[in-house]
């Protein structure tokens, strides 16, 4: 019994990590690269998680290539917001916090009207309990840990690994440098949003095979996202990874002790002192 | 000219004077036009929000674009409403109590928030906001937790030897009032430290913190001076909301609220003083002409927002001032120059 | 001494840009701080300014310990700066400049500055008449209204050291004043700095371009932050150290 909720919360905590992170990766990807802090990001998250839901529920097609789709088609939207909403506005920060708080405010419209504000559920990726040796978890937890571990493999690859990671990263260290240096940065930033977008996309529709769809429910994500990236430190991504698993850690243990708002509070706690005593987060440069 | 009046000629600045005194004017003698008490409501809420959105442009203008500000509001909100309930005080004490007890929480969390700046000053305030939303949720005894905090006193009614009582619960008229008057006076406040030696040296510091301590200005302590000041009038716009709605619940000062703010003073534009002013109007106003568009209605707010983005760079102040200069011009090339 | 430093050292991770530096500037004196680049002297001025805390060693200023304070104390203390890049309020004119730079003398309370009482309004004045002084002693007056980031490079070079000048220093400490100037306007700016001298302020200053040095009462040679040559010009130009310092190695001389 006590190894089974063991095994339950350790799940969890892998799980609820998996989607942080994917959502987080993004955001800091964004703020490195482009130098942006995008407001919009979890609402392109939600967004993500209704395409998967309309076209495997609605539209009634097979659900494994529903997230696919999902994926590309918001790595496009990803393409045509940079592009069209965040390019113009690169070196402007008042600018870019209007313009992707009014991108939060739209693309929530767009779902309330064309779905509607209802609370939808994407079903169960991998339906069903798995037994481990005596240990029962769910298989959706486990498949969106193993889907987000997988992904964040990928992109871990991809940037160490091409030409055009490298460049991001080259573009985050000092963009004006990698401008000289012949980067083509408008390439690489676009490159930058598709990726970011899609693996928000991916994160909202396991959430919304894991518990529920609301055009709001990025709300609570980008504050998480937010939190993660100040965990980990400016320009630092792979801190992301561990501060995404220590917020999942926290999120998921924390209401086992304490109830209610003390939650939050605490887990806020936690990370505001984190920062008085390191300012630049847990593995930043110093800011 | 004294430092911070950037008008280089006398000759217009009995034209804005007439201006300012006509528009209060025609503030003050609104409800004359004005019956509805809808409508009444909106221009209440505008008056709130506009001393909030000042507030924190003065904030922002020392190079810190906070996302808290919300939260300052709501803890003057509760201060001032618990105060009031469980104490008995009048609200004419705790109202500045509740605004006194922002700046302190302010400046004990302006400290630290030294240390970072710009983009990261930013994303560290908005746990500061989070942390106090948070605290809110804990003191549920005292706070009502998320089912809300009801029964707050309204304002008390004055009496004036040889005039009427005035009774805020007889209708929203007293209550438009004494926000206007509370708004005319929190903004003569925040106007005439913007147009001083301190105005100069947070807008200084928000253009190079480097140079203006090079020159002997305390960076970290004109910063933490902007928030107590910027969360001072926070603090008292949302106890005298607490006053008049008479309920409190935690969750409008969260997060989202804090962006609100945010919205109105960027939109309005954070180069002039009246850019708060204007964007809070506006975007509290035209929503609510909008309404009938139901689900709809967001695409106008997020439509002004990206209108303003793509057309007015300095916000919807910054256009008026960009006309103005053409004016000028055209003015000045009609004038034969002077050689001086 | 009025402005000395002992054994003052600056590591940056590991790596020493200063090391146990040892010198000194006296009263009314203009001295040339030289060396190859990278030699440690920009962050020799961030130390003394204290824009960098030192890792060790002190600087003392006319007998007071000032290692480690806070920028604006230092400034607060008559020690004024420019920056290597020049560094201005973009947003301000030439003239909000410089009055915004006055922070020190005469000093406005929270209070006063709100209520705008005449106390206020007399120290404005001051202020502004005092700001004037100096855009003619620098020679800005020409572009007074311009925009700090609409200024040419060379009045920005002026404007910084206007800036400082407001804080009534008793030493200036000048990074790079000619840098990228015209010959002409590195005429003007030599005169500038000999008139902000013959008002009394001693001058401490980093420069490539040699033609400055010929201002210079003393020149102090380091490399990599440590001291390897003092003297006039003459001197210094002879040492062997220096040479070697500037030219390479002996042989590639």
């Amino acid at each position: 019994m006590i190894s089974d909720v063991a095994a339950q919360t350790v799940v969890n905590v892998l799980m609820l990590s998996s989607i942080y992170i994917l959502v987080a990766l993004g955001f800091a990807l964004l703020l490195t690269v482009l130098g942006i802090l995008n407001f919009a990001h979890a609402a392109i998250y939600m967004v993500g998680g209704y395409i998967c839901y309309q076209l495997a529920v609605v539209v009634g097609i097979n659900q494994w290539a529903s997230l696919l789709i999902s994926m590309i088609a918001v790595g496009l939207l990803g393409l045509f917001l940079e592009r069209v909403f965040f390019r113009p506005f690169l070196k402007d920060m008042n600018r870019i916090v209007v313009v992707t708080l009014a991108l939060i405010i739209i693309l929530q419209a767009t779902i309330n009207v064309t779905v509607g504000s209802y609370i939808r559920r994407i079903p169960s990726f991998v339906p069903g309990v798995l037994r481990f040796s005596g240990v029962s978890v769910s298989g959706d937890r486990l498949a969106t840990f193993v889907i987000g571990g997988v992904l964040l493999l990928a992109v871990i690859l991809f940037i160490r690994k091409t030409k055009t990671g490298l460049q991001m990263l080259a573009i985050s260290q000092d963009s004006d440098g990698a401008a000289l240096q012949g980067i083509k940065t408008h390439r690489i930033f676009a490159v930058t949003t598709a990726i970011g977008c899609a693996l928000a996309a991916v994160a909202g529709s396991l959430m919304g095979a894991i518990l529920s769809l609301s055009p709001f429910m990025g709300d609570i994500m980008l504050v998480k996202a937010i939190e993660i990236v100040i965990l980990a430190g400016i320009g630092s991504i792979g801190g992301v990874l561990i501060g995404g698993l220590i917020l999942g850690a926290l999120d998921a243990t924390l209401p086992l002790f304490i109830s209610g708002s003390a939650t939050d509070l605490t887990g806020l706690c936690i990370i505001i002192i984190l920062l008085l005593i390191r300012p630049q987060g847990l593995f930043g440069r110093e800011v | 000219m004294v430092a911070g009046e950037h008008a280089p000629s006398g000759g217009r600045n009995w034209i804005k004077t007439v201006a300012y005194a006509g528009l209060i004017i025609l503030l003050f003698l609104l409800p004359l036009f004005v019956d509805s008490v809808y409508y009444l409501h909106t221009f209440i809420i505008t008056l709130i929000y506009t001393i909030a959105a000042c507030s924190l442009r003065t904030i922002l203008i020392s190079g810190q674009l906070s996302i808290a500000h919300a939260a300052f509001m709501g803890l003057g909100a509760y201060v001032s409403s618990i105060f009031a309930r469980e104490l008995n005080w009048t609200p004419w004490l705790t109202i500045p109590l509740g605004g006194v007890s922002a700046m302190v929480v302010g400046v004990l969390a302006g400290y630290p928030l030294t240390r970072v700046r710009a983009i990261y000053f930013s994303m560290v305030s908005l746990f500061v906001g989070l942390a106090i939303v948070a605290l809110m949720g804990v003191f549920q005894k005292y706070t009502g937790g998320d089912i809300g905090l009801i029964g707050i006193p309204p304002l008390p009614s004055i009496t004036i030897p040889g005039l009427p009582t005035i009774n805020f619960l007889s209708s929203k008229i007293p209550y438009y009032y004494f926000f206007l008057l509370l708004t005319v006076f929190c903004l003569m406040i925040l106007h005439s430290l913007e147009n001083s030696r301190i105005g100069m040296s947070w807008k200084a510091i928000a253009q190079s913190y480097l140079v203006a301590s090079s020159v002997g200005i305390n960076e970290a302590g004109f910063r933490v001076l902007a928030l107590a000041v910027g969360c001072f009038f926070a603090g008292i716009a949302g106890a005298g909301y607490a006053h008049y709605n008479m309920v409190l619940t935690r969750s409008s000062f969260g997060f989202l609220s804090s962006v609100n703010l945010l919205i109105y003073v960027l939109v309005g534009g954070t180069g002039s003083f009246f850019g708060p002013i204007i964007g809070t109007t506006v975007l509290v106003i035209v929503p609510e002409i909008f309404r009938w568009l139901k689900t709809f209605a967001p695409f106008v707010f997020g439509g002004i927002m990206l209108l303003v983005v793509f057309f007015m760079p300095q916000g919807i102040a910054g256009l008026f001032e960009q006309v103005k200069t053409k004016f000028l011009h055209f003015q000045e090339r009609k004038k034969p120059r002077d050689v001086s | 001494m009025f402005l000395e430093t002992k054994e003052l050292t600056k590591n940056f991770g590991g790596l020493a840009a200063v090391f146990q530096l040892e010198m000194s500037v006296r009263e009314g004196e203009i001295v040339g701080l030289i060396g190859p680049n990278g030699a440690g002297k920009t962050t020799v001025f961030n130390l003394i300014t204290g824009f960098l805390r030192p890792s060790g060693g002190r600087i003392l200023f006319d007998g007071k310990d000032i290692s480690g304070k806070k920028p604006h104390l230092i400034a607060k203390m008559g020690i004024g700066r420019t920056f290597q890049l020049a560094y201005l309020f973009p947003e301000f004119t030439v003239f909000e400049n410089i009055v915004t730079s006055f922070n020190l003398y005469p000093k406005s309370s929270f209070w006063e500055a709100l209520f705008k009482t005449p106390s206020y309004r007399r120290k404005e004045l001051y202020i502004l008449e005092q700001a004037k002084e100096i855009l003619y002693l620098v020679g800005l007056e020409g572009v007074k209204n311009v925009l700090g980031r609409n200024l040419p490079h060379g009045y920005q070079k002026l404007l910084t050291m206007a800036r400082a000048l407001a804080i009534k220093p008793r030493i200036l400490l000048l990074d790079e004043p000619i840098a990228g100037m015209s010959l002409e306007e590195i005429n003007y700016a030599m005169s500038v700095i000999e008139k902000i001298r013959s008002q009394g302020v001693t001058i401490l200053l980093v420069e490539h371009n040699m033609r400055i040095m010929t201002l210079c009462d003393r020149v102090i040679v380091i490399n990599f932050g440590n001291k390897i040559a003092e003297g006039s010009m003459e001197e210094v130009r002879q040492n062997q150290e220096v040479m070697k310092a500037y030219f390479g190695r002996e042989d590639a001389a």
